[in-house]
């Protein structure tokens, strides 16, 4: 009697072992991060110089950045940003752009 | 007593061979060899003694090392609490707006003033016409930023031309006019609402606020354009939404303006006037109309890569002209760009007017432009390079009997980036009770400048 009984005990403990292993292996197979199925990185914020290319050019034929002054251009810049409706985070990239070469 | 006997006699030879050994080994370790091998071990213990006070000096530099880096550390962590506090109170400060100007080199009249503008000559002929320089023109902007938020525009149109009749036949002399193009103050309320109110470019479809001589590609205006007011007196909200990191984004404008009005204080279908601003009538009244006029754009532009986009728009305004009599418009703008040189862009302008004197009438009509530069065949020849194609068809049916087609083939010569040389053919087809008087040919020659 105690052997069939520890018979079935061990049956037991064997059998919730292994489910036990399934379940964490079946765990672990979708913890560990699938290259495949990851979220695509963030998009590349855009540079001044592409949001230049992308906004200014469709208007207007091209404005060098040593045509203005630092200065003009934070005055330009604003009456672009009101006249051709720019987001307000675009026009800053754009501005910055320009006054890095701006001239004297 | 054999083995007894054998054990003394063994001692006994043992001593007289170590007697006998003795000698020999002491012989192989000289005095000399002996005095070399205390010397070498006396250098070592030296060199052993200069070792160990090597390593208690490493020990004692690599002590202070530890303690000037902990105190670098804690210099780094100071002047970084000191560059966030510093940031901290800068954004604090930009938030607050001085009462009163500051003056100074960087807030000076002069420093925040800017002109910007266009200026262009025109040589032409139409057919049955002479040749002539047609027209000169000189539009400046006068742009004064008050601050990074306010900003003051106004753009003038200096033009000397020759005198036409309605037809745009020359009828004799010629004038000089200054006129208002815009004048309006911009206030930035945020980065998505900026409140402008004077007298303002309107947006109904994009030609009136891209139409600078230097900005259009050919010389003269779309016709259509003509049904539209290009400026109006009142306020507006305008602004854009950026969608996602791509350069996407939604635009809108809303406004409310006085309005067109009445050449002559009628509501006949010839007396509107869409100057821009409410005119008085013919018994004083200093305002034809109690009722403003209200419009809008909505406008979405997707950029998938630099130099290649669509826009799309749709504006319109309504309001009363003349008594309650109404005038509405519906714009319909698009603009594709296909690589660095190639360009379509068009509107569709439909207006409805009610009359006294013909009943709702509704002038209507479209234009679509195309440009190819010639850059982009890469033929390496530099005046082709500077070369760009531009052809435009449009269309105007007036609703007062007048209908007129035409068909234009130019050319912009780029001198610099700025200043341009544009050519440009017409072929008119006029239909109506007028159409007689049009020329049914032109050219145009135009020399622009942008600044």
């Amino acid at each position: 009697m105690r052997s069939t009984l520890k018979n079935k005990r061990r049956a037991i403990l064997a059998g919730a072992l292994a489910l036990a292993v399934v379940c964490l292996s079946v765990a672990l197979a979708h913890a560990e991060p699938d290259k495949k199925t990851d979220p695509k990185p963030a998009p590349k914020k855009l540079t001044g110089a592409e949001l230049y290319a992308i906004n200014c050019n469709r208007c207007h034929p091209e404005r060098y950045a040593t045509e203005f002054t630092a200065a003009q251009w934070k005055t330009i810049m604003l009456h672009m940003r009101v006249r051709a409706n720019l987001p307000a985070a675009q026009a800053k990239v754009i501005l910055k752009y320009l006054q890095e070469d701006a001239g004297n | 007593m054999k083995i007894s006997s054998l054990i003394p006699g063994l001692a006994v030879a043992g001593c007289a061979l170590g007697v006998a050994l003795t000698p020999r080994a002491a012989a192989m370790i000289s005095d000399e060899d002996f005095n070399a091998l205390r010397s070498m071990v006396t250098n070592q213990d030296q060199r052993i003694g200069q070792l160990e006070k090597l390593h208690e000096q490493d020990q004692q530099t690599h002590q202070q090392d530890q303690q000037t880096i902990q105190q670098l550390e804690q210099r780094l962590g100071e002047t970084q609490t000191l560059a966030t506090n510093a940031e901290q109170k800068a954004e604090a400060a930009a938030k607050i707006q001085p009462v009163y100007p500051v003056a100074g080199g960087a807030m000076s009249a002069l420093h925040n003033f800017t002109m910007a503008g266009d200026a262009e000559v025109q040589f032409g002929q139409a057919q049955g016409q002479h040749s002539t320089f047609s027209l000169a023109d000189f539009a400046p902007i006068f742009l004064f930023r008050a601050n990074d938020n306010i900003l003051f525009e106004a753009g003038f149109d200096v033009t000397l031309q020759n005198n036409t009749d309605l037809s745009g036949k020359p009828n004799g002399g010629s004038s000089t006019s200054v006129n208002l193009s815009f004048a309006q103050l911009d206030y930035l309320l945020n980065d998505y609402v900026t409140v402008v109110a004077g007298y303002m470019v309107l947006p109904l479809g994009t030609y009136s606020e891209r139409a600078a001589g230097w900005l259009n590609k050919i010389p003269d205006d779309p016709l259509p354009v003509d049904f539209l007011p290009g400026a109006g007196v009142g306020a507006q909200l305008r602004g854009s939404v950026p969608v996602g990191q791509a350069g996407q984004m939604l635009t809108y404008s809303v406004y409310g303006v006085n309005g067109p009005s009445s050449t002559d204080g009628t509501a006949d279908a010839g007396s509107l006037d869409l100057g821009g601003n409410v005119g008085g009538d013919a018994i004083g009244s200093p305002n034809l109309n109690g009722n403003p006029s209200g419009g809008g754009r909505i406008g979405w532009f997707y950029p998938w890569k630099a130099h290649y986009d669509i826009e799309l728009g749709v504006s319109g305004q309504s309001g009363t002209w003349s008594g309650n009599y109404l005038w509405s418009a519906l714009v319909v703008d698009a603009a594709i760009h296909i690589s660095p040189y190639f360009e379509v862009k068009g509107e569709y302008i439909n207006t409805w007017q009610e009359t006294d004197n013909a009943g709702t009438i509704q002038p209507t009509g479209w234009w679509v432009q195309t440009s190819y530069k010639l850059a982009g065949l890469n033929l390496d020849a530099p005046v082709v390079n500077d070369l760009e194609l531009v052809g435009r068809y449009d269309t105007a049916n007036d609703a007062m009997g007048s209908t007129t087609d035409r068909y234009t083939a130019g050319f912009v010569y780029y001198l610099t980036n700025t200043l341009l040389l544009e050519g440009d053919y017409e072929w008119l087809i006029n239909h109506g009770f007028n159409a007689n008087g049009l020329p049914s040919s032109q050219f145009v020659i135009q020399l622009s400048y942008g600044f």
